[in-house]
């Protein structure tokens, strides 16, 4: 254990590039806002960089209450990175809006928060992460103030404070309990206390991370704040604050709660209703956001499996599948951003208009069903092999069962995208509609497509190297 | 060498031209020869040097591409083939050259991947490149939905066997603790099992064997010579290959082996009839297809491998030989119904003459190549069981007489009042849209073409060497199986021999026998229905099922008989039924979709009902119970109830009073079910407490 601030430069960062970009922004005139995004991108890059130093010391704990080891690093690594790619897509956006520097500095509040999240070893730290990954996403969600995005706003703020309330008095119940709240003295505690009352602090607990992860029975938000909120924001919502939840939840299955009976069971549940909920309810879908939203719940299910199987293979298998997500879903939000609209027959012919773009979709779909070489196909085998030692053979062969379901409804997509486009574009056109009168796609969306799709195939292709 | 140049040459030679597009388009078909010629040179140094290549992929597996006996022997037979097809279709104008040739390298890529792979990993790569191109080349043109549908078909069909591969793959590691094809049949039971019930599924679904043997029926769609590159030594080849390479693991799990020279067998007797039966050259080639891919199968289940490879070797040059024919005089006659077809193999005699090698060698005829190798898979057939080889030998007399059959309409005397030339096309003039079939050809087949099927025929005419001792010494020896006895039995010759000649003569005594018949139908419709004779093979390989049957009754009640070989009046009502079975291949695609793509939206509409009534019922049920007993947990007293319990009811009141506010949208009934599945979380973690703990 230390009391080095330096532990957490990387985390340091990201709230000096927060902090920073907000006290500019507040002097900077409103066409020259544009100088908060380099600020904070430049902190995200230190902080990556930082995370690439802090790698190569060996585990440890600093302050007592926040981890520094392979998942921490992780999870500093693809929020650092998801959160760069989405400054990217926001920046076209946000550009000229009166409180464009605000945006900037919420994501990296929320990115601190899932880092946090990722990291709390103490149950304080958890609560404590928890609200910050969750309220500047409630304020981003609502950024556009648009009735839809206000909508989105509300329905995820509702959420995320019922279930967080929850977490709350999970968190008071188990300290009650305990006494303590540091996850390696939890553990020890727990087996003396009544199993009924722990197991009710336990679930109440989970209700927190669940809700930040986007799985049952707390992913509710998720379409309606995906299909709400402004595209580059909906990319942010359903991928950063995810990864910290996950690496929480694994956390917290590996070391406070390994003991406890029956939680596993429930875990995996969770994982298997999750990803069968996100995979049906996805199908019918004519709304490539609401798509995307209902298929980020599919894979939530997915990366729930590595935490309920708890074995040897699990937390490479998490990692791994954090960053493949992270990279594939902020690509497919990404041509979203870049055509412009949201309607599925909407990408029709865009194979035909913009071709790389439509490789990066369909890259990162195919890459999200899991079709190798792609990431997500190597974290699917690892996943599935996590599953199969740990004994979790029906889950395994769930996962499987629903990838496949799954290949229908990007399929719905992909199909018209790579069709010819109807004759005339319905509606006024705006982006990729109509490149005669409407001025040509932001490069940033466009590039961030193109270069997520490509990470996705390079992650899969040196899945053995990062393994490794 | 090293060992990534050969699938890769290929690979970066397809993937350049097909990313060029349009601009490449005029130098395409050379540039595709090119690089089949430099891939056959490659093979061939492969062959000699015996390269091998390693790289991890995934987590602690190792990886890897090597050159045994076995891969050298299919690589330079995929390569040839290739070669030979590419070579060939320079004459071809497919329309969009670029990316026909660009597909074409790289399927070929892929199956050479797929045959020097030594783990299950790259196997797979190899293998879905394969599917995905496979698709793309039988959908080639697109503008026809049918064609699209045809390559859907194959590209589902395959995939569903695919699972079986990805399902092997997982039983590997979990079995064996690697990917390694040579490990498998060291592994644990039950991993072994379940391991080669996946490669066996995924085979019979690649090579078209029962029951998936229908999407080769509608493979048909694409270009002549995809068709004659995908019949021969890629896709159908593959799954007979990997179960060739896996023998081992078959042998080792005691029914594998037994279940795959079944379904060989079967597969040929059943698919031989059914080719007897088409009234389309071909639809005719590709149940032989399924039929002589049927003996490779057969040949991997009875350990056979010299000969399975021998064999498959052989049948590649065929099958191209006779695809490549039926293609030419697709395009200069804008046909492939046999009745049209009749005496087509007249008009140009090097296309004839190579067709009749084929088929000759097809049906058995000493001393070509076919009925050597099949000589040689019987031959192994023998000691294993009885009822086995009579069935394998019923099919090859399938084979003799459905080849007989072809050989002498293709060669018959015209009908009278058929017209000379090639139906007139209206639109001859204009160029027609990329994307779909070109226009009729006027000329014959380019000079280049005529190589490449004059190469194929001395293939399929000189294979038949490996039955010399000396040769089948060194084949067996190439291709690393035990020398088990003599390859191929004096005796089994003989008999193959004196069978397929008499089935012949058979043939061609029954159909002297028959007075000539008048023009055939297709032709004389030609010219007032252009669009129907050169479209024909997309209607009836395309749309629906329906389609084919209505062109076999009418050919039958159209006095078209005249390609059929067969008289409809001639047998009862059980021998029509019977026979449209056979023309309609089994009613397979038929049963496919009843069975297995009906039901799904069924299903999926159940559990939309089960979703909307009986959890949304629930919930809302749930949550009015849950607000009643808050209320009267409100009334009982803070005593009686701890803090915990409070907090939940407290949450859930609060959820009663959002509940009866309509306003706030949707919010009240996600509140409502996150809790009640809360609940249930708690009671799950309770139950299992209480079940592990006393």
């Amino acid at each position: 254990m230390t009391e080095n601030p330096l532990d957490l430069l990387p985390e340091l960062l990201v709230l000096a590039g927060a902090v920073a970009g907000l006290l500019t922004g507040s002097f900077l005139a409103r066409e020259r806002q544009r100088a908060v995004a380099w600020i904070c991108g430049l902190a995200l890059a230190a902080a990556l960089a930082a995370t690439g130093l802090a790698a190569g010391r060996p585990d440890g704990m600093a302050f007592g209450a926040y981890a520094l080891d392979p998942i921490t690093h992780t999870a500093r690594a693809v929020v650092a990175g998801s959160t760069l790619l989405v400054l990217v897509l926001a920046a076209p956006w946000a550009r000229g809006n009166r409180r464009e520097s605000e945006l900037y500095a919420l994501c990296l509040l929320a990115a601190l928060g899932s880092i946090a999240l990722a990291g709390a070893d103490d149950l304080l730290v958890l609560v404590a992460a928890y609200l910050l990954a969750g309220v500047p996403g409630y304020a981003l969600a609502g950024f556009a103030r648009d009735a839809r995005g206000t909508e989105a706003a509300l329905k995820y703020y509702l959420m995320g404070a019922f279930l967080g309330v929850l977490m709350l008095a999970g968190v008071t119940l188990l300290y009650g309990l305990s006494g303590v709240t540091a996850y390696r003295d939890l553990a020890g505690r727990l087996g003396q206390a009544p199993a009924a009352a722990v197991g009710c602090g336990l679930v109440l607990l989970l209700a927190g991370p669940l809700t930040k992860a986007g799985a049952v029975p707390a992913q509710f938000w998720v379409p309606d704040a995906a299909q709400g909120a402004s595209r580059p924001v909906a990319a942010f919502l359903t991928t950063v604050p995810k990864i910290g939840a996950f690496a929480a939840l694994y956390r917290l299955a590996a070391e406070p709660f390994a003991g406890i009976e029956g939680w596993r069971v429930a875990l995996a549940l969770v994982a298997a209703a999750t990803m069968t909920l996100g995979n049906l309810a996805a199908f019918r879908q004519d709304d490539a956001r609401r798509l995307l939203a209902y298929s980020t719940i599919g894979q939530a299910g997915y990366i729930l499996v590595p935490v309920a199987a708890g074995g040897p293979l699990s937390a490479p298998a998490l990692l791994f599948y954090l960053a493949a997500y992270a990279v594939t879903n902020v690509g497919a939000f990404a041509v979203v951003v870049a055509v412009g609209r949201d309607r599925l027959a909407d990408h029709a012919g865009l194979a035909r208009r913009a071709p790389a773009l439509a490789l990066a979709l369909a890259v990162c779909l195919l890459g999200l069903v899991g079709t190798p070489p792609t990431a997500v196909f190597a974290a699917k085998v690892l996943v599935i092999a996590s599953a199969w030692e740990s004994g979790l053979a029906w889950l395994a062969v769930l996962l499987v069962l629903n990838t496949v379901a799954s290949l229908f409804y990007y399929l719905r997509w992909l199909t018209p995208a790579f069709r010819a486009a109807p004759a005339a574009p319905p509606g006024p056109a705006r982006s990729l509609e109509d490149p005669g009168r409407s001025p040509r796609p932001a490069a940033g969306p466009y590039g961030v497509a193109v270069l997520a799709a490509a990470a996705s195939v390079l992650l899969g292709v040196g899945a053995g190297l990062f393994l490794a | 060498m090293n060992a990534w140049l050969l699938p890769g040459v290929p690979a970066v030679a397809g993937a350049a031209l097909a990313v060029a597009g349009r601009r490449a388009d005029r130098a395409a078909p050379a540039l595709g020869a090119l690089a089949a010629a430099v891939t056959v040179a490659l093979a061939v140094a492969a062959a000699v040097t015996r390269p091998a290549g390693t790289v991890r992929l995934v987590g602690g597996f190792a990886s890897g591409l090597a050159v045994d006996g076995l891969s050298a022997a299919l690589a330079v037979t995929v390569a040839v083939a290739a070669f030979a097809v590419l070579l060939f279709a320079t004459g071809d104008r497919p329309g969009a050259e670029a990316r026909f040739t660009g597909l074409m390298l790289i399927f070929t890529a892929a199956m050479l991947l797929t045959v020097t792979a030594t783990d299950l990993l790259l196997l797979l790569m190899g293998w879905e490149v394969m599917g995905a191109m496979s698709y793309a080349l039988i959908g080639f043109w697109w503008r026809d939905p049918g064609r699209v549908r045809a390559g859907g078909l194959a590209f589902v069909t395959t995939r569903a066997g695919d699972l079986g591969l990805y399902a092997a793959a997982g039983f590997a590691v979990a079995g064996a603790g690697g990917l390694e094809l040579a490990g498998l049949a060291g592994a644990a039971r039950p991993w072994r099992d379940l391991a080669a019930a996946g490669i066996v599924l995924a085979a019979l679904g690649k090579s078209a064997q029962l029951p998936f043997s229908f999407w080769l029926s509608r493979a048909m769609a694409g270009p002549s010579p995809v068709s004659a590159l995908l019949h021969s030594a890629t896709m159908v080849a593959a799954g007979a290959y990997l179960l060739l390479r896996v023998q081992p693991l078959l042998a080792a799990t005691g029914w594998a082996a037994t279940l795959v020279a079944w379904a060989g067998a079967l597969t040929a007797l059943a698919l031989g009839l059914v080719a007897l039966a088409q009234r389309d050259l071909k639809q005719l080639l590709a149940a032989s297809t399924c039929a002589q891919i049927g003996f490779l199968v057969l040949a991997a289940g009875a350990a056979a491998i010299s000969a399975g490879a021998a064999h498959l070797a052989a049948h590649a040059a065929v099958k191209s030989l006779l695809f490549l024919c039926a293609g030419a005089w697709l395009a200069t006659l804008g046909t492939e119904s046999l009745a049209a077809l009749r005496g087509a193999a007249r008009r140009d005699r090097l296309a004839g003459l190579a067709f009749a090698a084929g088929a000759l060698s097809l049906a058995g005829i000493p001393p070509l190549a076919l009925w050597v190798t099949k000589g040689a898979v019987l031959t192994a057939v023998t000691p294993l069981s009885l009822p086995l080889y009579g069935v394998a030998l019923a099919a090859s007399l399938t084979a003799a007489a459905y080849s007989a059959r072809a050989l002498l309409i293709l060669w018959a005397r015209p009908a009278p009042g058929a017209p000379a030339g090639p139906p007139r096309d209206r639109r001859a003039g204009a160029a027609p849209l990329p994307g779909s079939p070109p226009r009729l050809r006027a000329r014959g087949i380019s000079p280049a073409g005529r190589v490449s099927l004059a190469g194929l025929a001395l293939g399929a005419l000189g294979f038949g060497a490996v039955a010399l001792p000396p040769v089948a010494d060194a084949w067996s020896r190439l291709t690393g199986s035990p020398p088990r006895g003599e390859f191929v039995s004096p005796a089994e010759l003989a008999v193959s021999a004196v069978l397929a000649l008499a089935v012949l003569a058979a043939v061609a005594v029954r159909r002297h026998a028959r007075p000539a018949p008048a023009a055939p139908p297709a032709v004389r419709h030609g010219d007032a229905r252009p669009d129907a004779v050169r479209h024909g093979d997309a209607r009836r390989a395309g749309r629906h099922r329906g389609d084919r049957a209505g062109a076999v009754r009418r050919g039958r009640t159209g006095g078209g008989t005249a390609g059929g070989g067969w008289q409809a009046g001639r047998y009862g009502r059980y021998g029509r039924y019977g026979r449209r079975a056979l023309g309609e291949w089994l009613w397979l695609e038929r049963a496919a979709v009843a069975v297995a793509w009906r039901p799904l939206p069924a299903v999926a509409r159940a559990l939309a009902w089960v979703d909307d009534r009986v959890i949304d019922g629930a919930v809302r049920g749930v949550a009015r119970a849950a607000v009643a007993v808050a209320r009267v947990s409100g009334r009982e007293g803070e005593g009686v109830l701890d803090g915990v319990v409070r907090g939940v009811a407290g949450g859930v009141a609060w959820l009663g009073g959002v509940a009866r506010r309509p306003q706030t949208g949707q919010a009240h009934t996600y509140f409502a079910q996150a809790a009640v599945a809360l609940v249930v979380l708690a009671v799950v973690i309770g139950a299992v407490g209480a079940a592990c703990s006393p």
